[in-house]
């Protein structure tokens, strides 16, 4: 059902709640003297909630394209919105609980974080390129600013201006992949375009457009070749803007290369499988990428001796996990996919908190400043063991199940080598998790008084680790809302 | 394809074409070094300085300023045009619209970007 403008602002109002608050926002840092006031955090909070909320009603009436299909609202876009919400809501806790921010001037930092989330949100549900750009834009320059948040820092400024860099050339590569599509279809509509890649011969202009777009998502998602950028801001920003990048854009990122390719490259033959139109074999160059993503990133990962970088390159390695499943063609894949993003979303986020909590502590990211934090912070060590756990994929713990599902997917099609690969990586990645673990309970600490977790902070860490546990052992409706959600992709 | 064959042999003559001319002016012409030939311009007038002159960052704020107004003027055009036929509805678009930058111009005031100290 395609709405008209006046029709559509019904089904809008979790975008312009989140519009409105940034205005709202910028209007207090104008009029506001107090500059560490904590009102825009709360207003966040509000904010992202309530649209969530909302998403998740106006999620359930049924696929609508709004403002003559430049959005369209479906389970899919849902599912996503609230994993983008959570995400943002977790990092807006962790950047209250951090002294890397909360005693810096704060309302930049939340209109950035809410346009990133708007941006997010339009990303997950545009089906036009030009809103696909713009939503990209809207996620990226935003977070540019809050790479660069410490700007006293330098490791801070290299990271942001190595990101404006990265992601400008990625933007630019996109939009010519953009371009030849739409001078193949004459129109800007993705279902059109994918209507005239099914009719056009033409296998040389799209593999190339396959290619540059892969670029642009792909710069989103961090995948390897495009993932330069990623340590250095991931080091650079504040942590819980890592969190946040690390989890954030990233789904937005797979949200929309998922509707993207399965819209346009490829057409449904059943109720669950779907077949590459077009000639274009795109299934084996993302399945490529994701072999030398996972490899790359477990591989640099294990010579690290920040926290920080660590994480920032086991979160690459995960979004080679992630397209494996992208890669299928089949609802068993996108599902798997799906789960795993949302055990991803505690499992990760829950490992940042840990960094900021230690680094609240002892000031430091380093590897060996971990050294006894499992006699000073007890609670908070054992948190860690389980999110570093699930991170590797042990039962029976959430990344566990995350990883089944990929695994399955991949061997009933018959990829074996992937498989092979994903399993040799999932033994270096325990490699460097279990490192961690090892300083922070096996080395003597160097000093042995105990450290205080604020009660925010421990509230936080057990919302995080409670999913973490519990989808090890009970997933079924969450891979069923996944699963239900995957069906709505193309026109389900 | 046989259409574009003449864009290839023009493509292929200009490129020779242009190519010999440098490499036999390269062998065939008079050399003679003097100071002159190095500078930056060698008919031009004398340099009085470097070109890589560092430029205050707040040209790069009013720039951006700028382009900000520059495409309100651009929505705005043709918003005027078709005033009347967009009605009520155009108007209270359009003045959200024009809210929405307002609020960024009053930040930017706020903070200082148009003060040139």
């Amino acid at each position: 059902m395609i709405l008209d403008n006046i029709q559509s602002v019904a089904f809008f109002i979790p975008e312009l709640i989140l519009t409105g608050a940034v205005l709202v926002v910028i209007l207090f840092h104008v009029v506001s003297a107090n500059r560490t006031s904590q009102f825009p955090a709360f207003l966040t909070l509000a904010a992202v909630s309530a649209a969530m909320i909302i998403a998740g009603g106006l999620g359930a009436g049924g696929t609508k394209d709004l403002f003559f299909g430049m959005v369209r609202i479906d389970e899919f876009s849902t599912f996503f919105k609230v994993i983008l919400s959570l995400a943002t809501l977790f990092a807006t806790f962790m950047s209250i609980a951090s002294l890397e921010v909360a005693g810096k001037r704060q309302t930049e930092y939340y209109v950035f974080l809410l346009s990133i989330t708007l941006g997010m949100y339009l990303l997950a549900s545009s089906v036009d390129i030009v809103m696909i750009l713009l939503a990209l834009e809207l996620v990226s320059i935003p977070s540019y600013l809050l790479a660069g948040y410490l700007k006293r820092m330098e490791r801070s400024v290299e990271g942001a201006v190595k990101y404006v860099v990265y992601g400008a050339t990625a933007s630019g590569v996109m939009i010519y992949g953009f371009s030849l599509l739409y001078g193949l279809s004459g129109s800007t509509n993705i279902t059109d375009i994918g209507r005239a890649v099914f009719a056009a011969n033409n296998p040389i202009i799209l593999y190339l457009a396959v290619a540059m777009i892969a670029v642009g998502f792909g710069f989103k998602i961090a995948a390897v070749p495009f993932h330069m950028w990623s340590p250095d801001v991931y080091e650079g920003a504040p942590t819980p803007v890592t969190a946040f990048l690390s989890v954030g854009p990233k789904a937005a990122g797979f949200a929309i290369l998922i509707r993207f390719f399965y819209e346009v490259f490829a057409s449904r033959t059943g109720a669950s499988t779907w077949s590459a139109v077009g000639g274009v074999d795109w299934m084996s160059i993302f399945a490529i990428l994701s072999a030398i993503t996972m490899t790359v990133g477990n591989l640099v990962a294990i010579v690290q001796k920040n926290v920080k970088r660590l994480l920032a390159y086991s979160s690459i390695a995960h979004a080679g996990y992630m397209l494996m499943g992208f890669v299928l063609l089949n609802i068993e894949g996108l599902r798997a996919v799906l789960f795993y993003l949302v055990v991803y979303l505690f499992m990760n986020t829950g490992a940042f908190l840990v960094v900021i909590l230690v680094a609240n502590a002892v000031g430091s990211e380093d590897i060996s400043d971990y050294s006894g934090m499992g006699v000073r912070m007890p609670l908070m060590s054992v948190c860690m063991g389980i999110f570093l756990f699930a991170l590797t994929g042990i039962p029976p713990f959430s990344g566990f199940i995350g990883k089944v599902y990929l695994f399955a997917g991949v061997i009933n099609k018959g990829i074996y080598w992937l498989a092979v690969v994903a399993a040799i990586n999932s033994v270096f990645s325990l490699y460097y998790y279990a490192r961690i673990l090892k300083v922070m309970f096996l080395e003597s600490p160097k000093s042995s008084e105990p450290v205080m977790v604020p009660a925010v902070s421990r509230a936080l860490l057990a919302v995080l680790a409670f999913p973490t546990l519990l989808l090890g052992v009970y997933w079924e409706p969450v891979i069923n809302i996944a699963e239900a959600s995957a069906r709505f992709i193309a026109g389900g | 394809m046989d259409q574009y064959l003449p864009i290839l042999i023009l493509l292929v003559v200009s490129v020779a074409l242009s190519l010999g001319f440098v490499i036999l002016s390269v062998i065939l012409g008079p050399k003679r070094y003097e100071k002159g030939k190095f500078s930056t311009f060698e008919c031009g007038m004398p340099l009085f300085s470097d070109a890589k002159r560092r430029i205050s960052v707040k040209f790069y704020l009013i720039a951006i300023l700028f382009l900000i107004f520059d495409l309100e003027t651009a929505f705005l055009y043709p918003w005027a045009v078709l005033f009347k036929k967009l009605g009520l509805f155009g108007f209270i678009e359009m003045l959200i619209f024009i809210l929405i930058l307002v609020v960024g111009l009053i930040y930017a005031w706020k903070a200082g970007a148009l003060e040139w100290q």
